[in-house]
């Protein structure tokens, strides 16, 4: 029997999907044989107890998510997401230069540096990848932090409201689609498939509407993994394979029949009657992995 | 081996600039030296393109998130034999009175501050400083209880003028994470040094005279070509 935590925050208790979605990893535990308590930032300390580390508070290097991760991991326990998923897949800058070098596809991107920012950079920006473009700082995560820019005063703000926090920012080529592919990983398996499709008249699938202070996202629309299409699962695996051996949801776009790699994500989003709603093993399957 | 450095050094020795090496696909060994180490401050990003792009680089990007992480850095400092308190990671004022006497150390465990910690002499001062290094009850905070008094150095490649005993905690956490330059806080309790936390420098503490010994390791290191 292993003890596993599952590292969460007040807010992954906000949505009655993803209350579900624990609760369900918590039922799918204990069929198992296996402990699973959720574990707050006030009970940091009691890692040592327990075998396993699951992570579904929001994960960034300077969260206390990485504090957690980097803890267990020195401590020799299993964790998902583990400190080097979190170090990559937090950091779009480390993200895209590994894909770069594994030569992955991915969105055609750029690294502009604060020292680099000036009217001639921009207007080559410009050149480079048509207008709009997307500007994405390497914290983004959940859609947040990445906006569309047309203009060089819209770059400039955006640009400036980023480097508060990076020296370094992504710049992207705009590529709209009407879904992005989710595919998600566990160990290089294809754990389960499913499109994020935009809003009506949205680029992203989480948008703020205006004067509304929540997220809204696009409908999630789940299939069976069978049915998706190899090559996807392929750079899907293959995108994962750079990164490690944890949890991952892989964004892909699909434009001219090519698969193109939007992002890979550590601590995917795995709500109840979403992610889940064709293959009902995936708790069976991280539970497994975590308690091995 | 190629240095980076953000600083304008005294010697000799050839220096890229910190920008013009992100733009760069040079294979060597590289020192990256820097006086701001700060997660996805330039000083991060040299380390992350050096490994990139398969160099050996010091200190590594991970090392880098590592020792601004005050529980990680004292949690791996203790595992290699660095005396260490006890501390505490938590959101909770109640759990760190319940664990601690007065007076305690505050550090932040939080995105956005890196610089200091608070010392709390009793419980409204210890409320204060949680929620202000806490930014207000959002994130957590690292505890340790204050026995002896805090002394607080520069530390330059592992060297500092203090005496034996804080020297040799500050050449240990140099061999263990590799960080050329940052202020390093020390307890002192009965004779005996324990280790307590790690900020980086700002462009201004950096005077003359450490500029003068950040340039000589480098010479040495350049002439050994190794990075102790």
């Amino acid at each position: 029997m292993a003890k596993i935590a599952c590292f969460v925050e007040k807010y992954n208790f906000s949505d009655s999907a993803e209350v579900d979605a624990l609760q369900n990893f918590q039922l799918v535990a204990g069929r198992m044989g296996h402990e699973f308590s959720f574990m707050f930032k006030e009970n940091i300390s009691e890692i040592p107890k327990y075998n396993a580390v699951f992570i579904r508070a929001t994960t960034d290097p300077l969260n206390t998510s990485y504090v957690v991760s980097k803890m267990a991991w020195e401590l020799g326990l299993n964790v998902v997401d583990d400190p080097k998923s979190i170090q990559i897949c937090g950091n779009k800058i480390h993200l895209y230069s590994l894909f770069e070098k594994f030569n992955i596809p991915h969105i055609p991107t750029i690294f502009l540096n604060k020292d680099d920012f000036n009217h001639k950079r921009i207007l080559e920006i410009f050149e480079l990848f048509g207008r709009p473009v997307v500007i994405k700082a390497p914290y983004t995560s959940f859609s947040k932090y990445v906006e569309k820019v047309a203009c060089e005063t819209s770059f400039r703000d955006i640009a400036k409201k980023f480097f508060r926090k990076s020296d370094v920012l992504v710049v992207q080529k705009f590529m709209p689609t009407s879904f992005d592919w989710r595919v998600g990983v566990l160990n290089g398996e294809v754990l389960y498939v499913c499109k994020y499709m935009m809003r009506k008249g949205r680029w992203k699938h989480g948008a703020k509407l205006r004067g509304k202070p929540r997220f809204i996202w696009g409908r999630t629309v789940s299939l069976r993994k069978e049915h998706a299409p190899l090559e996807l699962r392929e750079i899907a695996l293959k995108s994962c394979e750079i990164i490690g051996q944890g949890l991952y949801g892989v964004d892909i776009k699909e434009v001219d029949g090519d698969y193109i790699v939007v992002e890979a994500n550590d601590n995917p989003s795995i709500y109840a009657g979403y992610e889940d709603c064709r293959k009902r093993d995936i708790y069976e399957k991280i539970i497994a992995y975590l308690a091995n | 081996m190629l240095v980076v450095s953000n600083i304008d050094l005294t010697t000799n020795v050839p220096v890229m600039k910190p920008s013009t090496f992100l733009h760069s696909s040079i294979r060597d060994l590289v020192l990256n030296v820097n006086n701001d180490y700060r997660y996805m401050k330039i000083g991060y990003y040299v380390s992350l393109h050096a490994e990139t792009l398969g160099n050996s680089v010091v200190p590594a990007s991970e090392d880098i998130i590592d020792v601004n992480r005050t529980p990680i850095l004292l949690l791996r400092a203790s595992k290699a034999g660095i005396p260490t308190l006890p501390y505490l990671v938590t959101d909770s004022v109640k759990q760190i009175i319940a664990s601690f006497d007065f007076p305690v150390i505050v550090f932040p465990v939080n995105p956005f501050s890196y610089n200091g910690f608070k010392i709390a002499k009793n419980r409204s001062a210890l409320y204060r400083a949680f929620k202000s290094l806490s930014m207000n009850y959002k994130y957590a905070v690292c505890a340790q209880p204050l026995l002896g008094e805090m002394i607080s150095f520069k530390s330059i490649f592992g060297k500092c003028e203090l005496d034996q005993s804080v020297r040799e905690i500050s050449e240990k956490v140099y061999k263990i994470f590799k960080i050329p330059i940052y202020r390093l806080h020390v307890q002192r309790v009965k004779g005996k040094d324990y280790l307590c936390g790690l900020h980086p420098l700002k462009v201004e503490e950096i005077l003359q005279t450490d500029v003068k010994t950040i340039s000589e390791e480098i010479l040495q290191a350049l002439q050994g070509d190794c990075l102790g």
